[in-house]
């Protein structure tokens, strides 16, 4: 199953504008305007421009918070998303909840504390990312992650991801069959390929497995 | 043989199936917007409320009340409507209220964030979401175990802190808040699921002298769907009342009701 593309022209627009490149722009932004993130529960919460509002959006990074304030508009991150723009693209700087900058180290430790199976998401989520396939939560297809080619305003999303990690599972999920029939019938029925991706941590090295 | 029954409910999206194996209607384009220009925006506010942070309570003590919204918000304490952290920010993000401090300075949407951010005040930020989605939604909530009106005489002798407990002499509540207060502590212990806010239909004609008995109370879990012991307690601690666990993640939050029900013996 191919990429399923939205309405005539998306897919020229999407290769006119590649993800990579409005990932960069986002990026350059950031670093510019020593961009600041509030960690707050499982969210980071930033305070942006209306220039950037409209990089994150295309590059699909997080969800814009209605407020009424004029000057300032909020973005709220899942930790995914954070982590990846601190840490692997190192354009934004997140500070805890009592308000003190918290290093990468300190914020994996901050995070894992949160979501014990972070790490594992965050390899998959990191790993698709650089690939430059746009990653968002599964949670509304019972998966983990689902996966686009492009912005999701111009493309179906491919695959719905569920991770696995080493000979167990990570979600423990995939244990019964009955399990396999449940994620491909949903996936199916909204058209999506399950990929279920395989975190390895002896050898680091992830295998795609398409059922 | 007994069944639980899980169903989803409370606006959450609905992905229907045909039953023919053609596609369904995908739901991802909800909220991306590919080409520039914001998002809906808020109408500005004519009316807006104003409220001063008082931090030896971790609520806002109301100082100007503009419109109708306060009949399903904020607890009645001696002459006072005090409002919780929640509460606050809700309204504070859609302009109908500015936040002061003791000097009267604006205390701006971040350092609200901040509030919520580090718990303080009693409302992590997942709560807020439910929170606000429900109250968008026209629900009245309240926090569990807050009763609505205090009917104490002195201001100075009361004080319902955001996280429930009460100074001695205040004494003068209705039976059903010293229920759910009760309710409320008992729950404060072992149980990963806990009961957290109470859930009122919209109501035009409510009153939080005589508020009724919720329709639903809102529960949350410590990051896993919630055991069988901790559901029947969590029952235990709320008896009569219908349960929904509402779980956020990535800004969705959903809501989920695990109901016993006995199936009909068929024909």
């Amino acid at each position: 199953m191919g990429a399923r593309w939205k309405g005539k022209g998306s897919e020229a627009i999407a290769l006119g504008d590649p993800m990579s490149k409005i990932v960069l722009q986002l990026q350059s932004s950031l670093i510019q305007s020593e961009a600041q993130g509030l960690l707050c529960g499982c969210s980071v919460l930033l305070a942006v421009e209306a220039e950037q509002v409209d990089l994150l959006n295309r590059a699909c990074f997080g969800k814009l918070i209605t407020t009424a304030e004029k000057d300032k508009k909020w973005f709220q991150l899942g930790l995914d998303e954070a982590f990846y723009l601190c840490y692997s693209l190192k354009c934004l700087k997140i500070f805890g909840e009592d308000k003190c900058l918290l290093n990468d180290e300190d914020l994996w430790l901050c995070i894992k504390s949160k979501k014990a199976m972070f790490p594992d998401f965050y390899r998959a989520y990191s790993h698709l990312r650089m690939k430059n396939w746009v990653v968002k939560s599964g949670n509304r297809y019972g998966v983990d992650f689902v996966a686009y080619r492009h912005h999701p305003a111009l493309v179906h999303s491919e695959f719905a991801v569920v991770l696995t990690e080493g000979d167990g599972d990570t979600n423990g999920r995939s244990k019964m069959w009955s399990d396999i029939h449940c994620t491909t019938r949903l996936c199916g029925g909204v058209a999506k390929t399950l990929l279920v991706l395989n975190i390895n941590k002896m050898v680091r090295v992830l295998f795609l497995h398409l059922v | 043989m007994e069944v639980v029954r899980l169903e989803s409910c409370l606006g959450a999206e609905s992905d229907d199936e045909t039953p023919h194996g053609q596609y369904t209607k995908d739901d991802d384009e909800e909220e991306y917007f590919y080409a520039s220009g914001s998002l809906s925006k808020l109408q500005p506010r004519k009316v807006v409320s104003k409220a001063r942070w008082n931090p030896e309570i971790e609520m806002a003590e109301v100082i100007v009340q503009k419109g109708s919204l306060w009949k399903t918000t904020g607890i009645a304490r001696g002459g006072i409507v005090c409002c919780s952290i929640e509460e606050v920010l809700f309204l504070a993000e859609i302009g109908a209220l500015l936040l002061l401090d003791d000097f009267s300075a604006v205390i701006s949407l971040e350092d609200i964030y901040t509030k919520v951010a580090n718990g303080k005040s009693g409302c992590n930020w997942e709560h807020f979401q439910a929170y606000k989605q429900l109250k968008s939604l026209g629900y009245i909530i309240r926090r569990r175990g807050v009763p609505w009106s205090l009917k104490g005489v002195n201001g100075g002798n009361e004080c319902v802190s955001s996280k429930g407990s009460l100074e001695s002499g205040l004494l003068d509540l209705e039976s059903e808040d010293k229920r759910s207060i009760i309710e409320m502590f008992s729950g404060m212990q072992i149980n990963e699921a806990r009961p957290v806010f109470d859930v009122y239909l919209p109501n035009s004609k409510f009153r939080k002298s005589a508020p009724g008995n919720p329709s639903f109370v809102i529960c949350f879990t410590r990051g896993h769907p919630p055991f069988r012991a901790e559901l029947e307690a969590v029952e235990r601690q709320c008896v009569g009342v219908s349960l929904k666990f509402c779980h956020v993640e990535h800004g969705r939050v959903s809501f989920f009701s695990f109901d016993l029900v006995e199936l009909p013996v068929l024909p």
